[in-house]
């Protein structure tokens, strides 16, 4: 199974299949450090049922274009009773899953709980290559806290629906304060305009270094909408490119990857222990995990 | 019994218009610890193929109640094998005379699940025919 295919497409699917399924001693071994990250990544987030799968399909229409290719990766949640999963945000994207020149890759959320999936990095790095310009990272719909999506990518989106109105007044910390730009989906129902005035406050307080998130309305019926949010993602790219540390980015991600690799690392060891480990105090536990994790980072 | 891993894609080709099946199958799949990816209505095989690629599932289910069976399984493997992914497991489940299933055999069906087998054997079925 794991010959390279004479159908390149085949080969790179592949590849994201052994990079998702990888555990730690062999997502380490498959590291490439050579890798530069020169494919720009836009990053989705939002609530359940924001709508962030179908304004994905849209966006990737808009951003697609003459020798401009687009993959999407889209998480999904996997079930903590069955680990299993049902991958449902290609549906959303219909209007797109006919075109060859945009590739849509559906990932369950495994382990995770920050709203990505096991090897994030690596699977974000593995485009790199392939002849895409562009990849969209769609999280699984989440909370205020899960906001590691901020880490991974360079223009963070967040989708919010009207009726989540009264909350976002509440909503003072978290995802709220990551984004770059804000969506205020599915406008035309009621509180729209109430949402999308609560955002503009809030995009003003994270307005820095000349950038403030522009909050924008989209509806399913009016392209209009999308067009903004098209543009809005080539005007931070623009901001960006003069106004980021690039450095601190790598580093940050560096961070992320580093910390995930130990966390799971840990998750297995504990999984194989017969659960003698966990009965002790947490220093004995803490030096018992300390000493597991060496040997097995070294081979 | 566990799918845990294993990727496989519910696909409904052709005209019909009842996934009722075709979900309750994806539901099943999923609590045996498959991740499962559904197409949605009306796909044409060569779609279908397509999509098993991008996502590199292990298995493809086709869901089909038009009668015209024959014709989209012979048109989903030659897509398969024309992406140079014959390897896919190929599964039909739905309304499908006896007579009929013989030939979708040959024609590359691992297995055929009617509407009459309980839920358990078609999932076991699935789970078995995967791990060989």
């Amino acid at each position: 199974m794991n010959e390279v295919s004479r159908n390149p497409r085949r080969a790179l699917s592949r590849a994201l299949s052994r990079i998702a399924n990888a555990d730690v001693s062999e997502t380490l071994a498959q590291q490439n450090a050579s890798t530069p990250a020169t494919l720009s990544r836009i990053g989705i987030t939002g609530a359940p049922g924001a709508g962030k799968s179908t304004l994905i399909a849209r966006l990737a229409h808009l951003r697609k274009g003459v020798d401009r290719k687009i993959a999407v990766l889209a998480i999904d949640p996997t079930s903590p009773v069955s680990q299993g999963s049902i991958l449902g945000d290609r549906i959303r994207m219909d209007s797109i899953a006919d075109d060859p020149d945009i590739f849509i890759r559906s990932i369950p959320s495994r382990r995770a709980h920050d709203g990505l999936t096991d090897n994030t990095a690596d699977l974000l790095n593995a485009m790199e290559g392939h002849g895409f310009d562009e990849v969209i990272l769609e999280s699984v719909g989440v909370g205020q806290a899960e906001y590691t999506i901020r880490t991974l990518v360079d223009t963070v989106v967040l989708v919010l629906l009207p009726e989540s109105g009264d909350a976002i007044q509440a909503m003072k910390a978290g995802i709220l304060e990551m984004a770059d730009i804000y969506v205020v989906n599915k406008a035309d129902l009621p509180g729209a305009e109430l949402l999308e005035s609560h955002i503009q406050q809030v995009a003003e307080r994270q307005s820095r270094n000349g950038w403030t998130p522009p909050v924008i309305c989209t509806t399913r019926s009016d392209p209009a909408g999308f067009a903004l949010l098209d543009k809005a993602i080539r005007d931070h790219a623009h901001w960006r490119a003069t106004h980021t540390d690039e450095t601190a980015v790598r580093r940050a991600r560096a961070r992320y990857q580093a910390h995930g690799l130990i966390a799971r690392r840990i998750d297995e060891i504990l999984e194989d222990d017969d659960g003698g480990l966990l009965d002790l105090d947490p220093r004995g536990l803490f030096d018992a995990l300390h000493a597991k994790l060496k040997p097995d980072m070294e081979d | 019994m566990s799918l845990n891993g294993k990727r496989i894609l519910i696909a409904k080709p052709g005209l019909d218009g009842h996934d009722v099946g075709a979900k309750i199958i994806a539901l099943a799949l999923r609590d045996a610890g498959a991740d499962v990816i559904y197409t949605g209505l009306r796909r044409s095989p060569d779609y279908i193929a397509r999509v098993a690629v991008d996502e590199d599932v292990d298995a493809v289910g086709l869901s089909i109640l038009s009668g015209s069976h024959k014709e989209l399984v012979a048109e989903t493997v030659r897509c398969l094998e024309e992406l140079d992914a014959s390897d896919i497991h190929l599964f039909v489940g739905g309304t499908i005379p006896r007579e009929d299933q013989d030939e979708l055999r040959e024609a590359g069906a691992r297995a055929i699940f009617t509407a009459e087998m309980p839920l358990d054997d078609v999932v076991a079925a699935i789970d078995a025919d995967l791990a060989s």
